[in-house]
């Protein structure tokens, strides 16, 4: 593990930043060198730096999205722009930038545009929450957890104003089935989570990261696992859950009124969702930053080791749900409702038992033992 | 809530394992096999006549078709070898079109100035009669297919640029050196020719020559027509059947037929 947090590395920054503006103009170099200042530039290089690795790695996500189900239809991917395409996102997104926003008439102002805007904004804070190494997160919330999946939770809110304030009543009822399924899903979400919780008596990621040290919870939770998944997907309304956009029939539903910019920032959002989702499924049941015991030491003592094998299990987890995208048809609004509240939700109360019942006997006979069962 | 498992997906929330495990075991199967390489061909780097996808890429179970290989027929961009062509405008006859225009192409003579075919592709239907029309086998059609351009008047190729076509060297069509198989000639009506050397003039392989007819006597009250006494006479090996001849006539003497 290396000793570098985001945090001394930003302050680190800052300083540098300062000392050679001091060194240039050296008059100011003793006020603009004082600790306090430094500190307000550390935060903000802080916030900058996470606000660029989330950006970056959303494109990069959608880079690989791309690429698999370019495999997975017997084709490429993006191919022209970059070395195996990998500006072409870029490329699209400055063209998105460029374009004219129109407004449809009649259209709300406020809540045609701080619709999209809160809705990526809530999204961009999600990575303020998550821990991606030891140290480098924003401070070891207490109730990390909780905190994330509220503002995750704030998304139908925001897509419902944005669809309503369209003046299109079409964008409108696409919203309301969006912030409907976005709401039905939660419930099998927290209650997945729930027993993530139960097993690991802790509401911070770090913590239950640090708990997965002797076996990773998909073991026992497999269960939860499934759960989680399925509905992280109908969350993110990816295929089969996609319903409420269906690319193709409905001329992505709720947000047909948008353009230019104002559709990068829901494309973007979307992405950046799905992001915080892969990271959710590898915080809470692949172990995070850490590796099995049975590794050799080698593997996890260079520098950055953490990062590079989170970031390794969040871009494979993210291509398990290209892979059910690339395999599952749509499914009907009956039959969301029903796997949501038919199957989901007695398999998550199933799971909760489980992870109940293992916290009492403490000892699972496969995985070992529960390392501090407490709560 | 029935029990019973229909084929039709009625039920796909019920039978999770079958609905959701098999087809993804189909696309991870898929994916496996196009990891190594994916069916399509990178168009601007790689391309479908490249030999090297003969084996690689099988469009259809069985032969490729279309991989790897070019067909000696194909039908893109024409070459013009201006060298050899004899501007008898056989090409600009036959376009269905009417994308063939005789230009002047710069030569060695300035008084005898020639003329080739310029093609307007943005007309053209590739439908190959011109290069089939061609008696000096001097107008074919390649391999090429790369056309699109920005702006309309680049689609317009002067000789010039189907020169330069043929002398890429590119597949073509091959070159038909035989004559057309019908057995039509250039016949003349006697009595209505002038002498004028209009077909002899503009023949592109300079096959008719003037020969002299004897001037017939006048017999006291008749007025011999005003002309010149010669003749044309075409030489049927040399002859390519374009016509020309027939066109210039201004007293339409000349005609198509069938010697005995």
């Amino acid at each position: 593990m290396s000793s570098a947090t985001l945090y001394s590395v930003s302050y680190a920054l800052a300083a540098l930043i300062l000392n050679v503006i001091g060194f240039i103009i050296p008059p100011i170099r003793a006020p603009i060198t004082n600790v306090d200042v430094v500190t307000v530039l550390a935060v903000l290089i802080f916030g900058a730096l996470l606000l660029a690795a989330s950006m970056l790695n959303t494109i990069l996500l959608i880079w690989w999205e791309r690429k698999l189900l370019g495999r997975f239809m017997d084709r490429r991917g993006a191919m022209h722009v970059g070395f195996a395409g990998l500006l072409q996102n870029f490329a699209d997104g400055f063209k998105l930038f460029r374009k004219n926003t129109f407004q449809p008439a009649e259209a709300d102002t406020l809540g045609f545009y701080s619709g999209p805007t809160a809705y990526m904004v809530t999204s961009m804070i999600l990575f303020g929450i998550l821990p991606i190494s030891s140290g480098w997160n924003s401070g070891s919330l207490p109730l990390s957890l909780l905190l994330a999946l509220a503002i995750f939770s704030f998304a139908p809110l925001f897509i419902f104003v944005s669809a309503w304030s369209s003046n299109n009543k079409y964008s409108l009822m696409g919203g309301m089935r969006s912030a409907a399924q976005m709401i039905a899903y939660e419930v099998p979400i927290l209650l997945a989570v729930v027993s993530v919780v139960i097993l690991s008596g802790s509401f911070s990621l770090t913590t239950i990261v640090y708990e997965q040290q002797n076996y990773w919870f998909w073991g026992p939770l497999v269960v939860a696992l499934i759960v989680f998944v399925a509905a992280m997907l109908a969350e993110m309304e990816r295929i089969p859950f996609d319903l409420p956009e269906a690319e193709a029939e409905l001329v992505e539903g709720w947000n047909t009124e948008y353009g230019g910019m104002l559709f990068a920032f829901f494309m973007l959002a979307d992405y950046l969702r799905a992001l915080v989702g892969s990271i959710l499924v590898v915080l809470l049941f692949l172990g995070g930053w850490t590796l099995p015991t049975w590794v050799p030491s080698a593997a996890t003592s260079f520098p950055l080791a953490g990062i590079l094998w989170f970031m390794l299990k969040t871009y494979l987890v993210f291509g398990l749900f290209v892979w059910v995208r690339a395999s599952l048809p749509r499914v009907r609004t009956d039959q969301l409702l029903r796997v949501g509240w038919n199957r989901m939700i007695p398999l998550a109360l199933l799971s909760v038992f489980l992870a109940a019942a293992l916290v009492t006997v403490r000892c699972v006979p496969v995985f070992g033992c529960v390392p501090s069962a407490g709560a | 809530m029935t029990e019973a498992k229909t084929s039709d997906g009625e039920n796909a929330a019920d039978n999770p394992i079958l609905y959701v495990a098999r087809p993804m075991a189909t696309a991870a199967r898929q994916f496996a096999k196009s990891l190594r390489r994916p069916s399509t061909i990178v168009y601007p780097y790689e391309r479908l006549e490249d030999p090297r996808f003969r084996d690689q890429v099988a469009v259809e179970p069985g032969r490729p078709i279309g991989v790897g290989q070019v067909w000696d027929n194909y039908r893109g961009v024409h070459a013009l070898n201006i060298a050899t062509c004899i501007s008898c405008n056989l090409c600009a006859f036959s376009c269905p079109d009417i994308c063939i225009e005789m230009v002047t192409v710069p030569g060695d003579d300035p008084k005898h100035p020639k003329k080739c075919p310029q093609i307007d592709y943005g007309k053209c239907s590739y439908c190959g009669f011109c290069s089939d029309a061609c008696p000096e086998g001097c107008l074919t059609m390649t391999t090429r297919y790369e056309l699109s351009t920005p702006h309309r008047a680049e689609m317009v190729y002067s000789p010039q640029k189907l020169n330069e076509v043929f002398r890429s060297k590119l597949p073509m069509n091959p070159i038909r050196l035989e004559l057309p198989e019908n057995e039509d000639r250039i016949l003349l009506d006697p009595p209505l020719c002038i002498g004028c050397n209009a077909c002899a003039r503009d023949c592109p392989t300079q096959c008719i020559t003037m020969l002299d007819v004897p001037r017939p006597d006048a017999k006291p009250g008749e007025k011999l027509p005003k002309r010149i006494w010669k003749e044309p006479v075409v030489n049927d090996s040399d002859c390519v059947r374009c016509g020309t001849c027939i066109s210039v006539c201004p007293k339409e003497c000349l005609f198509w037929g069938s010697r005995p």
